[in-house]
């Protein structure tokens, strides 16, 4: 469409610049006030430039630990939330891979049956099911351990059904030249299906990591071990740190922090995922 | 190499569909087999069957005396070239080739000398690392036969291998692929809908239709001496023209709704009510001599250099006719033509069976 109006060009980019200001406003004060001493925040006006105390905040929040929240070292926290974080996206691509599989692939009973129960799990979010699934961990005495902090997130009806619909555009005369070839079942899925599916698992992989790093009730529930404090959780707890004073200048430096790996993530694989949402290789 | 026979072969699709009907079939070793027919005609069903990509409902399939009805694809000693390559996309063109023994656990070293030399014999060399998106439709075509051609299979099926081609390159790899088939003398079976490629490729053609086997025969047998209306009008471009009616005054004319459609030299010597005359285009001679002749009412031509098609009607009512004379031949522009056609290139057909009658 070419057009040429002065008037709606100018609207359009006021908005979108209110926009981009409402979405990076709250980044760029978490990045000042963690450079700044624990008194600024705590002041009118509150600084918008950087201050000078950036490098010590760091340090602290990296070495010592916050009293307020348990005193574990962000570092560590961190750790723990790139491990559950992984724990997810790994899991979740490896179930949910499978289970497309299975149901594009195979011919067994009540095959529709068994989608459709994955497709209504999609209408429940994990709130609703945080009670029984709580029950089943405990039950199971998987509270305060790593496996209860990721098995249960890892099954996913929406890597399932993405994988599903690509699975499905793939030609079946590839399958049948496959068979030809000799390839088992599980021969035509590492070889073809796999490297093929290359750009929607690394779509779903940037997806799946921010999920997994977010969370937040699920690892607050299940863990009240230290060791196994996620950042997410870690921040909270500074924020709700009872009768003292929040360490503004603390958590906005944990913030900060926590934002960097899905930053990472999304820059790393920005291509790919591009490619895997817009384009399907055949 | 190897021998091909199906007995009764028939498929049945849930719902009671009738793909293939009892179909019987030999192939020899080293023949060229061409499955031919209208699309839904069960001819891609009938391959997909012998490949192994489709459950045989009912009879037996033996290749090399081995009955293989329940025999995985993998297992059965064939390779096969679809119609829209398959190949894998992620894949460089040698490890398109090299999948199949690589399953099949071949050592690496013969692996490489088998791709080499289908690489060669296919002019591929020099495409060997790139990928299938980087070819040409009919590099990848040929990409597909040389993935074939290396597995060295008992028997290669076909499954309209050429139609996703632009014509030019079609003829140019029927060519190939008829010169391909002399050097490796191996068993093919190859299906199409264009009776001209199943012409040119074939030992022997067979055509189907409505999941029957129509007929079976050579290439020019079929073309002389259709068994059935269907085939008749199956092979040859443009089709076979047909004329019915029924014998009058003594067997020497043929009688549509009361008007004379065909006038024959002496009576035909044939009882019987009905008849279908079928009359080819090419055998059309527009002269007042001829055993059989008839007054055609032309309505346009069509030149395509080498010959004109006339195309038009009987005189005597609506049934189409069409006339393929020789291109350098200037005919009168006249509306009405009388048209000779010889005693050897009549074909008479029964019109409730579609049957050949011999005469």
């Amino acid at each position: 469409m070419v057009e040429n109006r002065p008037l709606a060009n100018i609207l359009t980019h006021a908005v979108l610049i209110l926009g981009v200001f409402f979405l990076c406003f709250p980044v760029w004060m978490a990045l000042v006030a963690s450079t700044h001493g624990p008194e600024a925040m705590a002041r009118a006006p509150i600084p918008l430039w950087f201050g000078d105390q950036g490098l010590a905040n760091y340090r602290e929040i990296l070495s010592g630990g916050v009293a307020h929240a348990g005193g574990v070292p962000v570092g560590k926290m961190m750790l723990n939330s790139l491990l559950m974080a992984l724990g997810i996206t790994f899991g979740k691509i490896a179930v949910s891979l499978l289970a497309a599989f299975a149901i594009v692939y195979f011919r067994f009973p009540f095959r529709m049956g068994f989608f459709w129960m994955i497709f209504v799990t999609l209408m429940l979010p994990v709130e609703v099911r945080i009670l029984p699934t709580y029950d089943v961990m405990v039950k199971l005495g998987m509270l305060n351990t790593w496996s209860g902090l990721i098995v249960p997130l890892i099954a996913s009806a929406t890597a399932t059904f993405l994988f599903r619909q690509f699975f499905l555009t793939i030609p079946d005369e590839l399958v049948e030249a496959a068979r030809i070839d000799r390839a088992g079942p599980m021969r035509f899925f590492w070889d073809i299906l796999l490297p093929l599916s290359r750009t929607n698992i690394a779509a779903i992989f940037i997806i799946l990591f921010i999920y997994g790093w977010n969370q937040y009730l699920w690892p607050l529930i299940i863990t009240n071990d230290e060791d196994l404090y996620t950042v997410v959780m870690g921040i909270s707890r500074m924020v709700n740190a009872g009768e003292s004073r929040p360490v503004w200048h603390l958590i906005m430096a944990t913030s900060v922090l926590a934002m960097l790996p899905p930053v990472l993530v999304v820059l790393a694989m920005q291509r790919l995922f591009v490619k895997g949402l817009v384009e399907t290789e055949k | 190499m190897a021998h091909l026979s199906l007995k009764s072969l028939t498929k049945v699709y849930p719902g009671n569909v009738t793909a293939v009907e009892a179909a019987d079939l030999d192939v020899a070793d080293g023949e060229f087999v061409v499955l031919v027919g209208p699309s839904g005609c069960g001819k891609s069903t009938m391959l997909r069957m012998i490949a192994g990509l489709e459950r045989i409902t009912s009879g037996t399939l033996k290749i090399d005396d081995k009955v293989v009805n329940d025999v995985e694809p993998g297992h059965r000693n064939i390779a096969m070239v679809f119609q829209n390559y398959a190949l894998y996309p992620h894949m460089s063109v040698r490890r398109n080739m090299a999948y199949g023994l690589k399953n099949e656990g071949k050592p690496k070293a013969e692996i490489e000398a088998r791709i080499n030399e289908a690489a060669q014999m296919l002019r591929l060399t020099e495409y060997l690392d790139r990928k299938p998106r980087q070819l040409s439709g009919g590099q990848r075509q040929r990409v597909a036969m040389g993935r074939a051609i290396v597995r060295q299979p008992a028997v290669f099926l076909f499954d309209e291998p050429l139609s996703n081609l632009d014509a030019k390159l079609r003829t140019e790899l029927r060519a190939e692929l008829k010169a391909l088939h002399d050097r490796l003398r191996g068993t093919f079976v190859y299906v199409t809908h264009d009776q001209v490629e199943a012409m040119s490729l074939a030992d022997r053609i067979v055509v189907m239709n409505a999941g029957r086997i129509e007929q079976i025969g050579a290439p020019i047998a079929l073309y002389s001496r259709p068994e059935t209306r269907f085939v008749a009008e199956f092979i040859g471009s443009p089709a076979m023209n047909f004329v019915e009616g029924v014998l009058g005054e003594g067997g020497a004319v043929l009688v549509s709704e009361g008007r004379e459609v065909l006038q024959f030299d002496r009576p035909i010597g044939l009882a019987g009510s009905g008849f279908v005359v079928g009359l080819r285009p090419e055998h059309m001679k527009p002269s007042k001599g001829g055993f059989a002749r008839l007054r055609f009412r032309r309505v346009f031509d069509e030149q395509l250099g080498a010959d004109t098609l006339i195309h038009g009607t009987l005189d005597s009512g609506p049934t189409r006719v069409i006339l393929r004379v020789d291109g350098a031949l200037h005919l009168p522009d006249a509306e009405r033509l009388e048209v000779g056609v010889a005693r050897e290139h009549l074909h008479l057909f029964d019109p409730k069976t579609g049957l050949r009658i011999d005469t």
